[in-house]
């Protein structure tokens, strides 16, 4: 029997901005079992932060409720706090007074360590976050790859069950990348349960054994990355279209086609871009391309390869839109 | 699939009474150390102010205004300057950490600790009490270099300290929710504290504006006046007319509960940390 880690049951966040009332998240469902590395997808303005923030502390739900490890996220938020270690997306660094050591420490203390315990989990930790020689540092004198990787150590400070990381790449360079990959999924190995927020879908495809995708407040789809990508078929046919003024003389031909293709299922046309399921060999595809050719649009190039989660997320987040 | 808390869980997520008492001492602690890191920027100025009100009222004036209440004037300023710092001092440090700590963002490792929101509002509003009492303690020690203090009431001393600094660390942490901007902490202080304080006995009694109807006036529906006034008759034993000490007290005691109530229960509504 797998053990419920996260559960969120009619999870609802509703803002007014402006006097107008924008629903964040839309009666969220989801269940994310302990040990595993589940990605929450989904453009900006989807939700993602806000979802999280309801187990971080940060966010009062509407309605609906999360459950950690079987506790409420609001009625036993204390609790669940001690059961969680989250990495927020913007630099939350109590860096006015306090040096690269000392942030860590005062965190663990946060959480109740005693100060021996939480200078020897600091210690430990600035050596394996490879922070030691800036220890005494000031946050300031850090890179922004020593940013990410001290909010990393902080969230693990107090040893939690369930690391929650809300877009711990955005903005990374590839190195850095690769490395804070290499350190989520070496904590995932560790046993912790990871919730990943992210829009890189490199990221959530490399990392993530379950995805749940989310857009504009609402879960549009949730599975193993694999499954999702069979939903537009294994292989994909990418079209790039010349969209240059010159040869969109032949738009008129363009709009006649994409209601054509609408008629497709898996079918996306966006930025000039068309994406159809299947292989250059499948019949449907070859009818395409003639379509194009009669219809007078130029093609830049076609690219055809295994369906990714990208695929996905554009079919599942922007559908047809030409 | 299991989705109610398992023992194992349950057992991790367990805070003990130790661990509570370390998340706030760590909380209470972080926020002394704010202040004392930086002495010349938090603890020095306060303190060369009212030194420097000291020299100036107390010693070349006050030779002048000759007694007031049967004290020297010195000596009657006095109680008035050290209920200032105190007032001032407390409401500071609360006002700009919480302000400071949501600017910055790391109110975020507060928020998402296993600390209560009741421990977080006394935590800060307890460090602005010890700032409170510690810049009070200076000014008193640098005072009594200068001159004597009967403190005819030392029980009533330290509880009119006490419950003025609970007041105002607790207006402080408030103002530290409610602001937007780094201004509005100054405005509060320029424009409300600041002209309550001077007006509020600090430097005269009430009788010595006789005569000057819209101070006097001012100066009697203060409610400053009454702190000032409280804490007055517990150093000096001096009972002005129409100023009995226990409406005073009854006052300080008033604003430190509702203060601190009023400073919990917006903690635990996430006022202005929460979306």
């Amino acid at each position: 029997m797998n053990e419920v880690a996260i559960a969120f049951e009619g999870l609802t966040k509703t803002y007014t901005a402006k006097g107008k009332r924008v629903e964040a998240v839309k009666r969220l469902t989801l269940t994310i079992e302990r040990g595993e590395f589940f990605g929450l997808l989904g453009p900006n303005g989807a939700g993602k932060t806000t979802t999280i923030g309801v187990i971080a502390g940060t966010v009062k739900p509407t309605a609906g409720s999360v459950r950690v490890f079987g506790l409420d996220a609001v009625r036993d938020y204390r609790k669940v706090h001690k059961l969680v270690g989250v990495m927020p997306q913007e630099e939350a660094l109590d860096s006015w007074f306090l040096n690269v050591r000392e942030i860590l420490v005062y965190s663990a203390g946060y959480f109740g360590l005693a100060p021996r315990e939480a200078r020897r989990r600091a210690d430990a930790l600035l050596k394996r976050f490879d922070l030691w020689d800036k220890r005494k540092a000031e946050v300031k004198e850090l890179s922004g790859g020593m940013k990410r990787r001290l909010m990393l150590a902080k969230a693990l400070i107090h040893d939690p069950e369930i690391l929650i990381l809300d877009e711990p790449t955005a903005g990374a360079d590839v190195a850095l990348r690769r490395q804070l990959w290499a350190l989520m999924r070496e904590l995932n190995a560790q046993g912790k349960t990871i919730l990943l927020t992210t829009h890189y879908l490199e990221e959530a495809e490399e990392l993530c054994g379950r995805v749940a995708i989310l857009d504009q407040g609402e879960l549009v789809a949730v599975g193993p990355p694999e499954e999702l990508t069979k939903r537009v078929g294994g292989d994909v046919v990418e079209i790039e279209l010349d969209a240059r003024p010159a040869a969109l003389e032949a738009a008129k031909g363009l709009k006649a086609l994409a209601a054509k293709v609408k008629a497709k299922a898996g079918t996306t046309l966006k930025d000039g871009k068309l994406v159809l399921p299947g292989t250059l060999e499948d019949p449907a595809v070859l009818e395409t391309l003639s379509e194009l050719a009669r219809a007078g649009v130029k093609i830049r190039a076609i690219h055809a390869h295994r369906a990714r989660l990208e695929d996905v997320f554009v079919e599942l987040t922007r559908g047809l839109k030409a | 699939m299991n989705a109610g808390a398992t023992p194992e869980a349950l057992s991790k997520a367990r805070i003990s009474l130790r661990e509570s008492a370390i998340a706030f001492y760590t909380l209470w602690k972080r926020e002394m150390v704010r202040y004392l890191k930086d002495p010349l920027d938090t603890i020095v100025p306060p303190i060369l102010d009212v030194i420097l009100f000291i020299l100036i009222f107390g010693i070349a004036l006050g030779v002048r205004l000759g007694e007031v209440g049967g004290f020297p004037y010195i000596q009657f300023m006095l109680p008035g300057l050290l209920m200032m710092s105190v007032i001032m001092n407390s409401f500071y440090n609360p006002a700009y950490s919480v302000f400071q700590s949501r600017w910055q963002g790391n109110i975020f490792d507060f928020l998402s600790s296993p600390l209560s929101y009741t421990q977080m509002a006394t935590a800060i509003i307890l460090a602005g009490v010890c700032r409170g009492l510690l810049v009070g303690g200076i000014v008193l020690a640098a005072a009594l270099l200068l001159t004597d203090l009967p403190f005819a009431h030392p029980p009533l001393v330290i509880a009119e300290l006490l419950l003025v600094a609970v007041a105002f660390a607790g207006f402080g942490c408030v103002v530290g929710l409610w602001t937007k901007g780094w201004d509005g902490v100054n405005a509060i202080s320029l424009f409300l504290l600041d002209p309550l304080v001077m007006l509020g006995g600090v430097f005269y009694s009430p009788e010595m504006l006789e005569g000057v109807p819209p101070l006097e006036a001012l100066t009697r529906w203060n409610p400053f006046t009454y702190l000032i006034g409280t804490f007055r008759y517990a150093v000096l034993g001096l009972e002005l007319e129409g100023m009995s000490p226990w409406p005073g007290l009854a006052l300080s005691a008033l604003l430190a509960v509702g203060m601190l109530a009023w400073a919990i229960a917006l903690f635990r509504r996430g006022y202005h940390l929460k979306s």
